[in-house]
C-alpha cells in the first residue's frame, strides 16, 4: 500500500517536472532550480518505492514490465539530474529528455504490478553489474539524444525563440558527442557481462537469440553514428537525427523484445 | 595511372571510414536478415565481420593517424583479436548435451557439434549424477537447482560437487551445465532365454513439462519394440503451492510388448517372447548440455580491453579539448568542427 502510495506521489513529482521544463527555458534559474528540486522529490519517493518493493518481494525490480519500466525510469531520471548538475548545458536540454520520462511513467500506470518470479539464474552479481552498465548506457544515451536534439529544434522558430541565449550548435553536438561516446562505452560494457552471464546461465555466450541480435544491432546504431560523424562532418542536427534513431532501437531492446519475444533468453531463463 | 597508383587508390578506398560505414551497414543488415528470417545467417556475417576486419588492416596500413592514437589503435586491434579468436573458438569448440540416469556413468552425448579442429577428451569423462533438488515456487516456477556430481580425477580419486544453474561443473576444459530436462527414468533389465541379462533405463518425457505424457517407446536388444508408461495418482508439483521435484510414493509402469500388456510394479517381472523383462525400481535422469571452447578466457580479455581502451582514447580526447568550445550566439543548422570517432 505504502510503495503504491510512494509510487504515485513520485510520478506526480515527475509530472511536475515536466510541467515546469516546458514552462520555460531552463536557462532562468529560478525554474531550473525548482525543476531540479522537484526531480530530487520524485527520485526520493521512486527510490522509496522501489525499496519497499525490494523489501517485500525479496528481490530487486528485474523480472516483470512493471519492475523494468519503474526502474529504468528511476534510473534514466538519476542520470539526466546528475548530468545536470554537472554539465550547464544539460540543464536547458530537460525539456527535450522529459517526454520519454513520460511515455515510461504513463506506461508504468499501465502494467500489471504483480510480483514476478526470480530464476534461478538470476542469483548472480552479474545481475547487478549487467543492470548497472545497461542503465548508465541508456541513461547517457538519452542525455546526448536530448543535446543533440537542440539543433534539430532550432530549425523550427519554436526552438530557435526556445533555446536563445543558449550556446550554439557547434556546443550542444559536441556535448552530445562526449555523452554518446560513454554511452557506447557502456553499451559494450552491457554486451559482455550479459555474455559472460549468458555463458555460466546456459552454456553459451552468444547465441543470436532476438534480445542478443536487437542488442547488438543497438551498439552497431551507435557505433555507426560516431563513426558516421568523424567520417562524413554531417551538420549538428544530422548527428542529432542518428542518436535519436540509436536510442529509439535502445528504447525497443530495453522494453519492448524481452516482454514480446517468446523465444530464448527469457523463455532459457 | 599506373598499377601501383591505383593498387594504392583501392587500397586507400578500401581502408577509408567510408567503407567502415558501407561494412556496418551491412553487418546490421545481416543482423536485421536473421531477425526476419527468424535464425542465424552465419554466412552473410561472416562476410561482413570478415570486410570490417580486412577495412580495419587497411586503415592501420595506411592512416599513420590512427596508429598514433594509442588507445584508439589497442581498440580497434581488440576488436580485431575478438574476430579471430571467435574464428579459432569456432573451429575447436564443442556445443552438446546429453542425458544421464542417476547413478550410472557418462556415455556419450545425444546431440553434438563440434569444430574441425576438436579432439574430443569427452568420452574419457567418468562422470556420475547422485540425484537433484529442484523446488518451485507457486505456479510451478522453477527455481535453483542442485545437483551432486561426481567423477574420478586424473589421479584415480573420486571428486565431489554440487552444480546447477550458472555453476556449471568443469571438467578438463569442458563446461557441463545441468538444464531443466529431467525426469523419471524406470530402470530394466532384459533377461534373454539363454542369454546374459542386460540392464538399461528409458528416459521418460521432461517433467513436468510433459507431464501428461509419461510414456516412451524403444527397442528391447531381442529387437521388440516395447512402450512403457508411467502411472501414478500423486500431484507430485502442485502448482497451487510450493513443491519440490520428488518420485511418486506409489506407482505402475504400464508395458505393451506387441499384443501383451501388463502393469509391473518396482521389482515385478513378465514374460515376452525371447525373455524376460523386469522392472527393477523407478530413478530420474538430468540433461546436460556442454560446450568446449579454449578461446573464452580470452575472449573476454580481448573485449575487455576493447571497452577500456575505448573509454581510455575518449577521455584523452575530451580532456586534451577542454576548456571547452566558448560559447557562442545561435547559428542554427551550422557544422561543427570533428573529431575522430
Amino acid at each position: 500500500m505504502l510503495e503504491t502510495a510512494t509510487l504515485w506521489a513520485a510520478l506526480c513529482a515527475y509530472a511536475l517536472v515536466a510541467a515546469l521544463a516546458f514552462a520555460g527555458p531552463m536557462a532562468r534559474t529560478s525554474l531550473h532550480r525548482r525543476c531540479a528540486t522537484a526531480l530530487i522529490a520524485a527520485l526520493v519517493l521512486h527510490t522509496l518505492s522501489l525499496g519497499l518493493r525490494w523489501a517485500t518481494l525479496g528481490h530487486g525490480p528485474f523480472t516483470t514490465l512493471h519492475e523494468i519500466l519503474s526502474s529504468n525510469l528511476w534510473s534514466l531520471s538519476l542520470v539526466l539530474l546528475v548530468a545536470c548538475w554537472a554539465v550547464r548545458e544539460v540543464r536547458s536540454v530537460v525539456i527535450a529528455a522529459v517526454p520519454v520520462l513520460l511515455v515510461l511513467g504513463t506506461w508504468l500506470l499501465m502494467a500489471h504490478p504483480g510480483a514476478g518470479h526470480l530464476p534461478a539464474t538470476y542469483d548472480t552479481p552479474l545481475l547487478y553489474i549487467h543492470t548497472l552498465v545497461g542503465k548508465l548506457y541508456l541513461g547517457l544515451l538519452l542525455v546526448a539524444v536530448a543535446l543533440g536534439s537542440v539543433p534539430l529544434w532550432r530549425r523550427t522558430a519554436w526552438g530557435r525563440r526556445r533555446w536563445t541565449g543558449d550556446p550554439d550548435d557547434r556546443r550542444f553536438d559536441q556535448m552530445a558527442h562526449r555523452f554518446a561516446a560513454y554511452a557506447l562505452v557502456f553499451d559494450t560494457l552491457m554486451l559482455i557481462v550479459g555474455a559472460v552471464w549468458a555463458q555460466d546461465a546456459w552454456g553459451r555466450y552468444w547465441a543470436w537469440d532476438p534480445l542478443e541480435s536487437w542488442a547488438f544491432a543497438s551498439w552497431l546504431a551507435l557505433a555507426g553514428a560516431l563513426h558516421a560523424r568523424a567520417t562524413l562532418r554531417p551538420p549538428p542536427w544530422h548527428f542529432g537525427l542518428w542518436l535519436a534513431g540509436s536510442f529509439a532501437l535502445a528504447f525497443l531492446t530495453f522494453f519492448g523484445v524481452p516482454f514480446i519475444s517468446t523465444a530464448p533468453h527469457k523463455g532459457a531463463v | 595511372m599506373n598499377l601501383s597508383l591505383l593498387r594504392r587508390r583501392t587500397l586507400a578506398h578500401f581502408g577509408s571510414l567510408r567503407t567502415t560505414l558501407v561494412c556496418l551497414a551491412l553487418l546490421a543488415a545481416a543482423v536485421a536478415a536473421g531477425l526476419v528470417g527468424g535464425g542465424v545467417l552465419v554466412p552473410a556475417l561472416a562476410v561482413a565481420i570478415g570486410l570490417l576486419a580486412l577495412n580495419l588492416m587497411a586503415a592501420l596500413v595506411l592512416h599513420p593517424a590512427f596508429r598514433r592514437q594509442l588507445p584508439l589503435l589497442v581498440a580497434h586491434l581488440a576488436l580485431l583479436a575478438l574476430v579471430v579468436l571467435v574464428a579459432v573458438g569456432r573451429l575447436t569448440a564443442l556445443d552438446g548435451r546429453f542425458e544421464l540416469t542417476q547413478g550410472l556413468p557418462f556415455d556419450g552425448l545425444i546431440e553434438a557439434k563440434a569444430g574441425p579442429l576438436h579432439h574430443d577428451r569427452l568420452s574419457r569423462l567418468d562422470f556420475r549424477h547422485e540425484g537433484f533438488e529442484i523446488h518451485y515456487a507457486p505456479g510451478r516456477k522453477r527455481g535453483a537447482t542442485r545437483n551432486p556430481v561426481t567423477w574420478t580425477d586424473g589421479e584415480g580419486r573420486v571428486q565431489r560437487a554440487v552444480i546447477g544453474d550458472h555453476r556449471p561443473l568443469v571438467l578438463d576444459g569442458y563446461r557441463i551445465y545441468t538444464s531443466s530436462n529431467k525426469g523419471f527414468a524406470p530402470l530394466l533389465t532384459w533377461m534373454p532365454d539363454g542369454g546374459e541379462a542386460v540392464s538399461g533405463a528409458v528416459h521418460l518425457p521432461s517433467f513436468p513439462v510433459h507431464e501428461l505424457q509419461q510414456s516412451r517407446e524403444w527397442t528391447l536388444p531381442g529387437g521388440q519394440v516395447a512402450w512403457v508408461m508411467l502411472q501414478f495418482d500423486d500431484k507430485l508439483i502442485d502448482p497451487t503451492g510450493p513443491a519440490s521435484f520428488r518420485l511418486p510414493d506409489s506407482h505402475r509402469l504400464v508395458l505393451r510388448v506387441g499384443d501383451q500388456r501388463a502393469e509391473l510394479a518396482p521389482g515385478g517381472r513378465v514374460d515376452i517372447p525371447g525373455g524376460t523383462l523386469v522392472y527393477e525400481r523407478l530413478s530420474t535422469w538430468m540433461g546436460y548440455r556442454v560446450s568446449f571452447d579454449p578461446t573464452l578466457p580470452w575472449l573476454l580479455a580481448a573485449s575487455l580491453l576493447a571497452a577500456l581502451s575505448l573509454a581510455w582514447h575518449y577521455t584523452q580526447r575530451f580532456v586534451a579539448e577542454s576548456p571547452p568550445t566558448p560559447v557562442r550566439p545561435v547559428v542554427p543548422g551550422g557544422r561543427p568542427e570533428m573529431d575522430h570517432a
